[in-house]
């Protein structure tokens, strides 16, 4: 049984000193590895980066990350990435990353995603320029998630994203707002290639749990929505892998 | 710029807070009635919280600030889900 905690949004600056810090010491007693949902940052600044990356220093389980909007918005997110990784975070946009944990091949692939909307009611490409950036942003970034996790060769496979695939755990959210919070082309990417879990973050009002129309688990790791430094779920290595390529389950 | 409105001042200080560096914060929702300022949302720790109240009162000295936004917990969750 492999047993993943996941947070996203945690939104670190000034003042999130030892935020997580005394939550994390009994980590690795209860988890195999520790998978980080975007939004790491409130700003995206490399000082709000160092202030997490003190929390995280030294955790000896891995940890793999995608980063969100908010880690976008000072233009500095190869820094954030670095800073991260310099204590050991894995960052993910568009690749994928296979981890060794008691004897099964754990398999993540991670991009931050973008918004649209959901089925019957999403952006189109179509139009202005901006129109046509915004959708395409999107249709770029979930055709790489889905070559890459069709490439994912491992026992459980798991995709990191922090904008939402589905609409299940946005519910308490503004409907207004659902374009900006997710897509349905991130489910059907991660459907086609097949996954045994998918973890979001962004949406602080929404629910947690739910499932992609092929029946993949979703979980909304939002901090605001867990209300606990992470939350831990168990899968089991030895199982066969849901909604194998172009299939409906 | 003209003097703003009132219909549409609680959306400018939701947009104030929202790029002020400080903050940064979109999760807050603002409603201003009178002289006074109501503020709700999620925040990660109770220093931005202090903050958030500090910056309202910058953006509209002699405005009443109701800071009733939520520090949201950080502690360990009880148990464990199994998901598949």
């Amino acid at each position: 049984m492999i047993r993943i905690a996941a947070v996203g949004d945690l939104h670190y600056g000034a003042g999130s000193q030892d935020l997580l810090r005394p939550s994390l010491l009994h980590l690795p007693d209860r988890a195999d590895l520790l998978l980080l949902a975007g939004d790491l940052t409130r700003c995206g600044g490399t000082e709000e980066v160092r202030v997490l990356a003190e929390d995280l220093r030294g955790l000896p389980i891995p940890m793999v990350a995608v980063l969100g909007n908010h880690d976008y918005h000072a233009n500095r997110e190869t820094e954030v990435r670095r800073v991260l990784e310099e204590v050991g975070v894995k960052v993910l946009e568009g690749e994928a990353v296979t981890l060794d944990l008691d004897g099964a091949r754990i398999g993540i692939a991670g991009t931050k995603g973008f918004g649209g909307g959901f089925r019957g009611a999403h952006a189109s490409d179509f139009g202005e320029p901006e129109m046509k950036a915004f959708v395409g942003h999107t249709k770029m970034l979930s055709d790489r998630l889905e070559r890459v996790m069709s490439d994912l060769e491992a026992d459980l496979r798991i995709a990191l994203l922090h904008y939402s695939p589905i609409e299940t755990t946005l519910e308490g959210e503004r409907l207004e707002i659902y374009p900006f919070l997710g897509s349905y082309l991130l489910a059907e990417a991660v459907d086609n290639a097949g996954a045994d879990l998918i973890l979001h973050g962004h949406a602080h009002h929404g629910t947690e749990k739910g499932r992609t129309p092929a029946g993949i688990p979703v979980r909304n790791v939002a901090q605001p929505v867990i209300r606990h430094a992470y939350n831990i779920y168990t899968l089991d290595a030895h199982r066969q892998v849901m909604a194998a390529a172009g299939g409906v389950t | 710029m003209s003097e703003l409105r009132a219909d549409y001042l609680p959306e400018h200080i939701r947009e104030s807070l929202i790029h002020d560096p400080r903050v940064a914060e979109q999760d807050l929702k603002v409603d201003v009635k009178e002289h006074r300022v109501m503020l709700g949302g999620n925040v990660a720790t109770p220093q931005l919280r202090e903050t958030i109240t500090e910056v309202a009162r910058e953006l509209l000295p002699g405005y009443e600030i109701v800071n009733e936004t939520t520090v949201v917990p950080a502690t360990e969750p009880d148990g464990e889900e199994p998901v598949a």
